[in-house]
């Protein structure tokens, strides 16, 4: 649903020199320090282009530019404190080299829903107890994070990438306030099309 | 059919982690929330719970959170006897929830404190013995439960560490001891400008506290105590250090808590709280412990606690190495009296 939302918002805005068109898929362990988490996501990418700069020395650098909308599904369990579900919708800037090393940036918005590491009760006025079940809250969320990686179709031909990224998650309103969780993302990004045309751009 | 076995294992996770478990045991460490008012406060129990004796820690602040409280030498020395509760109060430590401001206030900490004590008996049994101890701020709130309905019937004990029953004496009181201790340090040629400056602003501010003016004398009351040689010094961030791994602390909702708290529109309506009017009231046995060189709760306010509760259960006891953080600061005379008091009225 965010990725068709995020698809609608962006296909307006989108140039007539569009020159890629892909879906990949993304899983990942998806550590929050210490503690475990995975997640899985789709990107669609929206814009490709290739560019080729001439350095002083007349020396060529070539390198992928691509933009991607990317919709993921995000969880990390943190004992005795929560597990948080997020889903998110994001734009993603990525950088590829003809060796295929590549950089890439990503903001993102979502919705958390967290569930509280541990039986949950409460107490009426009368003293009386009871069990709430599948207690916790949600959050508005908004995820900023840079990574790095391969892409192993560029010299080895083969549909995926391997990368990790630094995700800093932010959710509000925790408690009047925002609760800040640094996330690493270590994964798989696997290419279902990659029938990609590039035009060199001056 | 991977999809829906995917579904099936996450539901299995949270129903795993929120299933009620209650264990009774000599070395028991398990965690639980209360929610109440839309905060979900953690509390986590640990040591003896077959001991059917219950400490619950009243943490200050507000916003610090419990879990510094968690030493080694309190693990060994209280939980070894006696379970403790390690209660993080609403927008403190653990505590979750989603805008909670306007429940941030002393009458509902008060209710949120008795529904922990009936969660506790609910858990563990309605014949639990509970002491309460309410360390700095917590010492307030401790003050506004004894004095509130019938709450002291609830418990066996009420231990008050280096706490405050009245905020506007409590500023009076930090404000005369920096000046005598301070005019006593430059007598001796001790951090000369260091005092100085700290009586130069008591001179200047001579009564009828304003908060800025309060926090103001809470901060040069931190920095007397550092100077003092006598002090067994207290490290927080050291502290915090010693137990973030082991006990799965969250440090960003620990911090986040921690400063909405500190700068909530409610620390407004405390620096004007006091419940010395009230103290009569308590005929529950009491045990008071302050540091020799708390200026930030002068032990003052301890001899007016003695001075003005009913019960003929009270005993003071002032550490001679402490300021603000007995527990910490002197740990043998602290788990000792803790010990003795809880044996002679669980």
């Amino acid at each position: 649903m965010f990725l068709t939302f995020a698809l609608i918002g962006f296909s307006q805005g989108e140039s007539p020199g569009r020159l890629s068109d892909s879906l990949n898929l993304k899983a990942s362990y998806n550590s929050s320090l210490i503690y475990p988490g995975a997640r899985l996501g789709v990107e669609y990418s929206v814009k490709s282009f290739n560019v080729v700069k001439t350095k002083k020395s007349g020396k060529e650098r070539n390198f992928d530019k691509e933009r991607f909308v990317s919709a993921n599904l995000g969880w990390y369990h943190h004992p005795y404190f929560h597990d948080n579900f997020y889903l998110a919708a994001g734009w993603t800037m990525r950088r590829t080299k003809s060796s295929g090393f590549f950089t890439e940036f990503s903001p993102e918005i979502g919705l958390s829903r967290t569930f509280l590491g541990g039986t949950t009760y409460k107490v009426n006025d009368n003293g009386t107890v009871s069990i709430k079940k599948f207690a916790g809250y949600y959050y508005a969320l908004l995820s900023v994070g840079g990574g790095v990686g391969y892409d192993f179709s560029k010299i080895k031909h083969k549909p995926y990438m391997l990368f990790y990224k630094f995700n800093l998650l932010s959710m509000y309103p925790y408690n009047n306030t925002i609760y800040l969780r640094p996330a690493m993302e270590i994964g798989l990004i696997y290419k279902l099309s990659h029938f990609h045309i590039s035009k060199p751009k001056a | 059919m991977q999809s829906q076995t995917v579904f099936v294992l996450l539901i299995l996770l949270l129903v795993s982690c929120q299933k009620e478990k209650i264990t009774i045991g000599t070395n028991v460490s398990e965690t639980f929330y209360l929610d109440n008012a839309g905060a979900s406060m953690r509390i986590l129990v640990e040591g003896n719970t077959a001991s059917h004796a219950f400490l619950v820690i009243v943490h200050g602040g507000p916003g610090e959170g419990s879990i510094v409280y968690d030493t080694d030498y309190i693990t060994q020395h209280i939980e070894n006897k006696y379970a403790v509760a390690f209660w993080d109060q609403r927008d403190a430590g653990a505590s979750q929830g989603n805008s909670n401001g306007n429940n941030l206030n002393l009458p509902q900490m008060t209710d949120d404190l008795k529904k922990v004590i009936e969660l506790i008996k609910y858990r563990y049994g309605q014949e639990s013995s509970i002491f309460i101890l309410g360390h700095s701020f917590g010492g307030l709130l401790t003050s506004s439960f004894m004095t509130t309905d019938q709450n002291q019937s609830m418990i066996k004990g009420w231990i008050m560490v280096d706490g405050s029953q009245n905020y506007p004496l409590n500023d009076t009181l930090t404000r005369q001891m920096l000046l005598r201790v301070g005019q006593e340090q430059i007598a001796l040629n001790k951090h000369i400008n260091d005092w100085n400056s700290i009586i130069d602003f008591c001179t200047a501010h001579t009564g009828n506290f304003t908060l800025a003016e309060s926090n103001q004398l809470e901060t040069n009351a931190e920095y007397a105590e550092s100077y003092m040689d006598e002090v067994n010094q207290f490290n927080l961030i050291t502290a915090m250090e010693a137990v973030s791994i082991n006990d799965d602390l969250p440090l960003t909702s620990i911090l986040f808590n921690y400063l909405y708290s500190e700068n909530a529109g409610f620390n407004a309506t405390l620096a004007k709280t006091q419940f010395s009017s009230l103290l009569y009231k308590i005929v529950t046995p009491t045990l008071l412990l302050y540091g020799k060189y708390d200026f930030i709760c002068p032990k003052e306010l301890g001899d007016e606690v003695i001075s003005k509760i009913s019960t003929t259960d009270k005993r003071m006891v002032i550490s001679p190495v402490s300021g603000h953080n007995f527990m910490f600061q002197d740990p043998v005379l602290f788990c000792l009296e803790v010990d003795n008091f809880i044996e002679k009225y669980r």
